[in-house]
């Protein structure tokens, strides 16, 4: 990957700013990792969802249904 | 009385076990009633069977002497062989005769009762008088008691006094609350209750349709202002919803949203489309069949036909005229009611200030999109599209997996007593999540999902 993944700085700042707390230095990656398996997951309940609906393309509603606890 | 006899006879019973003693001491047992029917049972009969037995026993009760010699046949042998076998044993048996009979025993409880208690010899004594302390004491209960029937009277009857002269006292705040809102009390369950509710409600919906900013407010709140200021053009409306609010104030139990939803169900569509106007007008008001019939001809009339009998309708014409273009193309949507909650989360959102109060920059949208167009191409076999609406419902998930999992993160390096996130609070997050198990690793899932960059700097923090 020529292009950055994903800004670093940003996560650490995100993690830092919900937590109050410091995050190591290499934490980040990890925990963008955690973020890339939730990606993971959730497009693939999207797309089940979208498929069992009829729809092609994953919809927003499809989304929120997903993430709707 | 037998009260100076008795205790002496019972000291000369213990000490001395002579006769004429006992005659004394019958005297004195005869008058005490528990001794003397201890004598009348069978078994002291059988005590009773010898001469000899006669003595110890005529000691006691008197009339053992005359019964004295029946008694039961084991029980004269036996006396008789303890005689034959000891003949000086009378005035021993005296002493072993209690040992043995078990009546002889309970003389001798009596007897070491007696010697040592005077309080007992006392007892009968203090029979009459303790007779007369509960007379006196009865008097005293029976004075008591009217003592506390007073008391127990007395707050009744205070109470009952109160209530009498306290209803005047209490009655007015009954009446006051009652006069406050006489056509709330009259009204409490019949149709008129609602209407105070709902105009009460319709201030808050106005409050309501401003804070959602979502329905062409300013029409509306001109209309609602209209319905409460004049009731003269909207009176047909306003029987109609009212009658419809009450259902819904007593079922749903008053919450505002249920309620500001339900407004605006019937509120917009009535300017708006007459035609449903029509059957919430015709099921309720039998008055507003004239102007309803007049709608039925011409719908978009029906709004105007009160108002141009009303005497303030001009003004508030205008609101009502100007409403409909506006509400039908809304309506929908708000019926719909999923937009006005996904919007305002959004917005709260957007502000991104965490819990904490440090602001929260945004994960760039090219990375949400690079990710999920990158799973969701890898899923759906052919090239699936996001649009915008579910990018920004993605962004929004990943915005709550980030607040959850930089809490959880934070539980994790307190609980280890750390003030920094650790590695190892991540790892342990992935193996909460089941990311990480027996069979992965986090170097394996970062080998597949990380560049080597990444990998490496990850492996520098994670040594093993």
């Amino acid at each position: 990957m020529a292009q950055k993944l994903y800004p670093r700085g940003t996560v650490k700042r995100i993690v830092k700013a919900h937590s109050n707390r410091n995050v190591s230095k290499n934490a980040d990656i990890l925990i963008f990792l955690d973020y890339m398996l939730f990606m993971q997951e959730l497009m693939r309940e999207a797309s089940i969802k979208s498929r069992k609906s009829g729809e092609k393309n994953i919809s927003a509603n499809t989304v929120r249904k997903v993430t709707e606890p | 009385m037998a009260t100076t006899a008795t205790p002496n006879a019972r000291r000369r019973i213990s000490p001395g076990i002579s006769t004429p003693s006992g005659d004394t001491t019958l005297t004195g047992l005869q008058r005490l009633p528990s001794h003397t029917r201890y004598p009348l049972t069978p078994s002291r009969l059988i005590t009773a069977a010898t001469p000899s037995a006669q003595r110890s026993a005529s000691r006691f009760t008197p009339r053992a002497r005359g019964v004295g010699a029946p008694a039961t046949p084991y029980g004269l042998h036996a006396r008789q062989q303890r005689a034959a076998n000891t003949p000086g044993r009378d005035r021993r048996r005296s002493g072993r005769m209690q040992r043995e009979t078990t009546f002889d025993i309970l003389r001798n409880l009596g007897r070491a009762l007696a010697s040592t208690s005077k309080v007992i010899k006392s007892s009968p004594q203090e029979k009459p008088e303790p007779v007369e302390e509960p007379k006196d004491e009865f008097e005293e209960l029976d004075n008591e008691p009217e003592m506390e029937r007073p008391r127990l009277s007395l707050p009744i009857q205070e109470s009952e006094e109160e209530d009498e002269d306290a209803s005047p006292e209490m009655r007015p705040p009954r009446m006051s609350l009652a006069l406050g809102e006489e056509d709330m009390d009259i009204t409490y369950r019949s149709v008129e209750y609602p209407r105070d509710t709902s105009i009460r409600d319709r201030d808050r919906l106005s409050m309501m349709s401003r804070a959602t900013g979502r329905i062409s407010e300013d029409f509306g709140e001109t209309r609602y202002d209209s319905d409460d200021a004049d009731e003269t053009g909207v009176i047909g409306e306003e029987g109609g919803e009212d009658t419809m609010m009450s259902g819904a104030d007593f079922d749903r139990g008053g919450e505002t949203e249920d309620l500001g939803r339900f407004h605006f169900d019937l509120n917009f569509p009535s300017p708006a489309a007459a035609p449903l106007e029509d059957p919430i007008d015709d099921n309720v008001n039998d008055f507003d069949d004239f102007q309803l019939s007049a709608a039925d001809v011409q719908p978009l009339e029906t709004v105007e036909a009160p108002s141009d009998d009303d005497d303030a309708g001009g003004g508030f014409d205008f609101g009502l005229d100007l409403a409909p273009p506006a509400s039908p193309s809304e309506s929908p949507g708000i019926v719909g009611g999923g937009l006005r909650d996904e919007n305002v989360p959004t917005e709260t959102k957007e502000k991104k200030i965490s819990r904490h109060g440090i602001p929260v920059p945004n994960l760039p949208a090219g990375v949400v999109k690079k990710l999920a167009t990158r799973f969701a191409h890898s899923k759906g076999g052919s090239k699936t599209k996001i649009n915008k609406a579910a990018l920004a419902a993605i962004e929004q998930a990943s915005a709550w997996y980030f607040e959850q999992a930089s809490q959880d993160l934070a539980a994790y390096s307190k609980h280890a007593g750390r003030k920094t996130i650790d590695e190892s609070d991540v790892t342990a997050l992935l193996r909460r999540q089941r990311h990480i198990n027996s069979s992965t690793t986090v170097f394996s899932l970062a080998q597949k999902h990380l560049p080597k960059e990444l990998q490496q700097d990850m492996r520098l923090a994670m040594p093993p």
